[in-house]
């Protein structure tokens, strides 16, 4: 047996695991049983448990669990918890490999450390130069302000990882709890946000800032609930009813995109018969121009079976974007929604459509349009607003896309709102109209009452003269053949037909490889 | 003269040979396609098409109308509830797994290179690098 060196750790080997094991198991408690059962109280899960929940079993390796913060202030040095709030490694979900952290709000409050920052930065660094996506579920009540400005430096770390990383491997945030001050910036630079209601909460500045400062008296629910970032902010992509909801719209949200930017996203064994036809597409569309209907209708029945998922359902309900599968193949869909404001665009729409697109190009997801869009919303409140810059983010996106991309007009299309949404000159690669198709500059009143104004204000029968005119543009425009004849549109198809011509076009475009002029970064109009 | 008969006579060996050879592998090619003759031929192949679609017919053919559950270890056999009940939960999972896009539903193995060709990784690599300092 070798004598122990002078000076040096006399224990044995056993009390050395003794002491490991120990350590773990110390690590395993987290805040301890007491905060624990508040935790279950409050009707959330702890992070261990959220893990456990969202991995495969026994597929979760973690790293930095024993690490500890080195402060002694404020009480600090008796606070010592092994992995200090966070629990941080990959793991794979679904068989596919991830990089997950954990804010323990059982420890310290989930308080955001240096400690933290590290372990969570290490994974983000691994997960980069892997490839794997990275998930972060967060729960914690803010900075650590015990640590003063290291804690905000802290922040700075993860914000530039998540800034590196974006369009690389895909980010997914989930908001179970509290998510305050500067920690709702990482998660606002993730690729998708997603919250669980009534437990969860975003804001910057908290209800008692707000009130010392602005007079307003707010609650944490009214201010950054699940309702404010889901339906006005747009902050939250999907809002779950709870935890395990959340969890698993992440799982299923995973299976839409890659494991980064350079591979496809998962292709699905098809389930759905290619050729299906469905014959009630051909009169989805009412005949009365002026009568509302769903697009989700029609995306339910061109689109693989049940596949639709959609992002932002409550966000700018105007339009719809969201992911399917075609054939078992991922595809994004953006769509107007003539039932609601009849499908215009305004700038929460404009955002929102922006926005799916460059992830749907960042991570090889064909695009697929359909249009029935009478045009921008008119008005001062959008005008002062800055409609022209956020609609002008549309037109950006579609034109900066690399991805196949393909357009149906199932109505209307109309002026701008036209040209933005993926016309030829978008760099769309196949346009489709349905027969019912209006594609024209604006609508046919306003358009004779620009053109023959004099002439009708000169008229014997103004209203009779007008009606001619009317007549007359209608079937001048509105109808796909006459941008048909000009090469804006491709092919005019039958609705039921619409699947299948998905389908083929997409199976030729699976290959499509484009590039855009080598720059540094263009001039998103933000 | 000599020479002359001598020519001819290399000729003729040579030549011989040559068709010699030529004959030689005529009858094995005759040989080996006798051979090959004997194996499954058109007809068969046909035949055994058939047969395979009919198996496959039998697969997917509707089940019976009333299919009998009887316990292995000769106990009761279960309430019809309950085996529609892990029916529809098999059933669910399924779809579950489907919708999450997990392995057993996928048809291929997320990041291989079965479906992205050269042609699609050569060009997203030059998506990604479009700026390449001009050699000197």
């Amino acid at each position: 047996m070798a004598a122990a060196r002078p000076g040096g750790d006399h224990r044995s080997v056993n009390d050395k695991l003794e002491e490991l094991r120990a350590k773990r198991a110390r690590a395993l408690e987290g805040g301890g049983p007491e905060r624990i059962a508040q935790q279950h109280a409050r009707g959330k899960l702890t992070a261990r448990e959220r893990l456990a929940l969202l991995l495969d079993d026994n597929s979760f390796q973690e790293m930095g669990a024993l690490a500890t913060h080195e402060e002694t202030d404020f009480g600090l040095a008796d606070q010592r918890f092994p992995g200090d709030g966070v629990v941080a490694g990959f793991g794979k979900i679904n068989g596919r490999r991830v990089a997950a952290f954990a804010q323990d709000f059982t420890v310290l409050g989930g308080s955001f450390s240096r400690v933290q920052s590290n372990k969570i930065s290490r994974i983000q660094d691994l997960a980069l130069e892997s490839g794997v996506p990275l998930i972060g579920l967060n729960d914690s009540g803010g900075a650590r302000i015990q640590e003063g400005v290291a804690s905000l430096a802290a922040y700075g770390e993860v914000f530039v990882r998540n800034v590196l990383s974006s369009g690389v491997i895909p980010q997914i945030s989930l908001i179970l709890g509290p998510c305050a001050g500067g920690a709702v910036y990482s998660p606002a630079l993730t690729d998708f946000v997603i919250m669980a209601r009534g437990t969860s909460s975003m804001f910057l500045t908290g209800p008692d800032v707000i009130e010392a400062v602005t007079g307003e008296t707010v609650t944490i629910e009214e201010l950054g609930g699940s309702e404010v970032h889901e339906a006005r902010s747009g902050v939250a992509h999907l809002v779950a009813e709870d935890e395990r909801e959340a969890l698993e719209l992440l799982k299923r949200l995973l299976g839409y995109l890659p494991q980064n930017n350079n591979e496809d996203p998962p292709q699905v064994v098809p389930y759905d018969p290619a050729d299906r036809m469905d014959e009630a597409l051909n009169s989805i569309v009412p005949e009365d121009e002026s009568e509302a209907y769903d697009v989700r209708d029609v995306i339910g029945r061109v689109f693989d079976r049940d596949s639709f998922f959609e992002i932002h359902p409550a966000y700018a309900p105007n339009v719809v974007v969201g992911f399917a599968r075609l054939d078992g193949f991922s595809v994004g869909i953006v769509a107007s929604q003539p039932s609601v404001m009849a499908g215009v665009l305004d700038i929460d729409a404009s955002d929102k459509v922006a926005r799916f697109i460059r992830i749907c190009d960042v991570y090889n997801i064909p695009i697929v349009t359909f249009v029935d869009c009478p045009g921008f919303l008119p008005g001062l409140d959008q005008e002062f607003q800055g409609i022209i810059r956020h609609g002008a983010k549309i037109i950006y996106a579609y034109c900066e896309a690399t991805v196949p991309k393909i357009s149906i007009v199932t109505r209307k299309a109309m002026g701008g709102a036209y040209v933005a949404m993926s016309s030829r000159q978008m760099r769309t690669d196949v346009a489709f109209a349905w027969p019912g198709a209006q594609i024209a500059v604006m609508g046919a009143d306003a358009a004779v009452r620009i053109l023959y104004g004099r002439l009708l204000r000169s008229a014997d029968d103004p209203a009779a003269a007008a009606a001619e005119h009317v007549r007359h543009y209608r079937e001048m425009f509105f109808n796909p053949y006459r941008a048909a004849d000009v090469g804006q549109i491709d092919e005019v198809i039958e609705p039921r037909e619409t699947r299948p011509r998905l389908i083929r076009t997409l199976e030729l475009l699976r290959t499509k490889v484009q590039q855009n002029p080598p720059r540094k970064h263009g001039l998103f109009p933000v | 003269m000599d020479d002359l008969g001598f020519g001819l006579w290399v000729t003729f060996v040579g030549m011989g040979l040559v068709f010699g050879l030529l004959v030689a592998l005529w009858l094995l090619l005759s040989l080996a396609l006798r051979f090959e003759a004997r194996g499954p031929g058109a007809a068969d192949e046909r035949r055994a098409t058939d047969e395979a679609r009919l198996a496959t017919g039998a697969a997917v053919a509707p089940a019976p109308e009333r299919i009998a559950i009887r316990p292995t270890d000769g106990g009761p056999p279960p309430e019809p509830a309950l085996v529609a009940a892990i029916g529809v939960a098999v059933a669910l999972h399924a779809e579950s797994r489907r919708l999450q896009a997990a392995p057993a539903m996928r048809s291929y193995w997320p990041g291989s290179l079965l479906f992205a060709s050269r042609w699609v990784s050569a060009g997203r690599t030059r998506q990604s690098q479009s700026w390449h300092r001009r050699p000197r």
